[in-house]
């Protein structure tokens, strides 16, 4: 069923998004081990694009949250509004009460509004003012940032890149893909062409299996021991965390069972491994100084081609 | 009477015969096929077999990966696709240990075996 899923969204969403088939395979990854995704590159390579016709595929509730330098919490998570006619204090819901929220642009945002979606991304709920609700099932964060370079933006902190299960980078595509890119462009191409073709009832079902697969022991313990390397490493300040770790393996179970299996192999972790550690990861600049690699993701490859994993 | 040259000759002799003989046997010694009972026993025959014959491979290949590069050293792979698809459901899975044909992992792990450590970035030199 896993694998059955995952080619109907892929071939659904590449009907309106060309060469992005790895990308949205990720991204339902993540979902399926109810995490949150983090969408990397420069502005116009169709991020906002796949993320709109992901969740159209998947019949869920979308909203849209474009983040600015002068946006507040309350317009994320909502707040108390005084209702003049019953004459008392009302909640309303932000955005946030969706199942697939996109966070547009997250780090043109202030920390403060950033750290709004940590209680949201962590415990899928939303507190205001000792106000509770529980968020809708499922909940996702699909949020897009430019890169650094770029002038006028906030770096998300450790902590908040740590909530994001994955980080997909979105980098510009291949002269084959953008030749094919400017053809479907000749005629009109409307995003609202994605038809549902996963109900809820399906992916919920999906969901559930994630939590079936099997993880043997042996597994576990490589992934001990590969946490345990990117800590030692020298050229990193800052290895992966166990919540890294506890993300790295769901989301391995999400990949097996779109792949058809119902247990996790070596090869479902190293695959997958790089998307959900490298944002993590700190490279010490004294290191980078003395001509040690500043790429926290050639970092890590040469972590997995040592950490020996069982066979 | 037996000269002393004569002595010395046939003890050469007897000597080269020695080692000729010590040496072809540590050669079928290495060139001894792998003869596994089941399929586990296959992989990790092939595991070692792999391990000699392609020091390039990092220590943390996986098995897709040394599938893979048995692919591209022209080693045809698609029955042994097979076999470790059974193999990882027993290693990771805990499916029972499958009662099928494991002849073709054998195969590849004997190639490798008569295989040469290749030189840094290209490998071992494989053929059929």
């Amino acid at each position: 069923m896993g694998a059955e899923i995952r080619d109907k969204v892929v071939s659904e969403v590449s009907k309106v998004v060309v060469g992005r088939e790895k990308e949205t395979e990720l991204i339902l990854t993540c979902l399926l081990a109810k995490g949150h995704v983090l969408l990397e590159g420069v502005p116009g390579v169709s991020k906002t694009l796949v993320a709109n016709a992901f969740s159209k595929c998947l019949g869920l509730q979308f909203r849209r949250v474009q983040f600015t330098p002068d946006i507040l919490p309350l317009d994320i998570i909502g707040g108390f509004i005084f209702n003049l006619k019953d004459r008392e204090f009302e909640f309303r819901k932000g955005p946030v009460f969706t199942n697939i929220l996109l966070a547009d642009e997250i780090n043109r945002a202030p920390p403060k509004v950033q750290s709004a979606l940590l209680e949201s991304m962590q415990e899928f709920q939303a507190t205001v003012e000792g106000h509770t609700e529980k968020l809708p099932s499922p909940f996702m964060v699909i949020a897009t940032q430019n890169p650094m370079e770029f002038e006028g933006v906030y770096p998300l902190p450790e902590g908040q890149l740590d909530r994001f299960m994955v980080k997909v980078s979105f980098d510009y595509p291949s002269r084959e893909v953008e030749a094919n890119i400017l053809k479907r462009n000749l005629s009109s191409m409307d995003p609202n062409d994605v038809r549902t073709v996963v109900t809820a009832a399906e992916l919920d079902a999906v969901m559930r299996e994630v939590d079936d697969v099997t993880v043997s022991d042996d597994i576990l313990e490589y992934l001990a021991r590969m946490a345990e390397a990117t800590r030692k490493e020298g050229s990193l300040v800052l290895g992966a965390s166990p919540r890294a770790m506890v993300q790295l393996l769901h989301c391995s179970r999400a990949k097996a069972l779109l792949d058809g299996r119902r247990y996790v192999t070596p090869n479902d972790i190293k695959t997958i491994a790089s998307e959900v550690l490298t944002h993590r990861l700190t490279v010490d600049r004294a290191a980078a100084l003395k001509g040690v690699s500043r790429n926290p993701e050639a970092i890590l490859t040469a972590i997995l081609d040592r950490v020996e994993p069982p066979r | 009477m037996v000269s002393n040259e004569l002595v010395l000759g046939a003890l050469l002799a007897l000597n080269a015969v020695l080692y000729a003989s010590f040496g072809f046997a540590a050669l079928r010694q290495r060139r001894r096929k792998v003869e596994p009972s089941n399929l586990m026993e296959a992989f990790n025959g092939l595991e070692l077999a792999l391990k000699e014959a392609v020091p390039d491979l990092p220590s943390g290949f996986t098995w897709e990966e040394a599938l893979a590069h048995l692919r591209s050293s022209g080693v045809k792979t698609e029955a042994m696709e097979d076999a470790l698809k059974s193999y990882e459901a027993c290693r990771y899975g805990g499916a029972p240990l499958p009662d099928m044909d494991y002849r073709e992992v054998v195969n590849v792990a004997n190639i490798l075996g008569r295989t040469t450590p290749g030189k840094r970035g290209g490998g071992a030199s494989i053929g059929r």
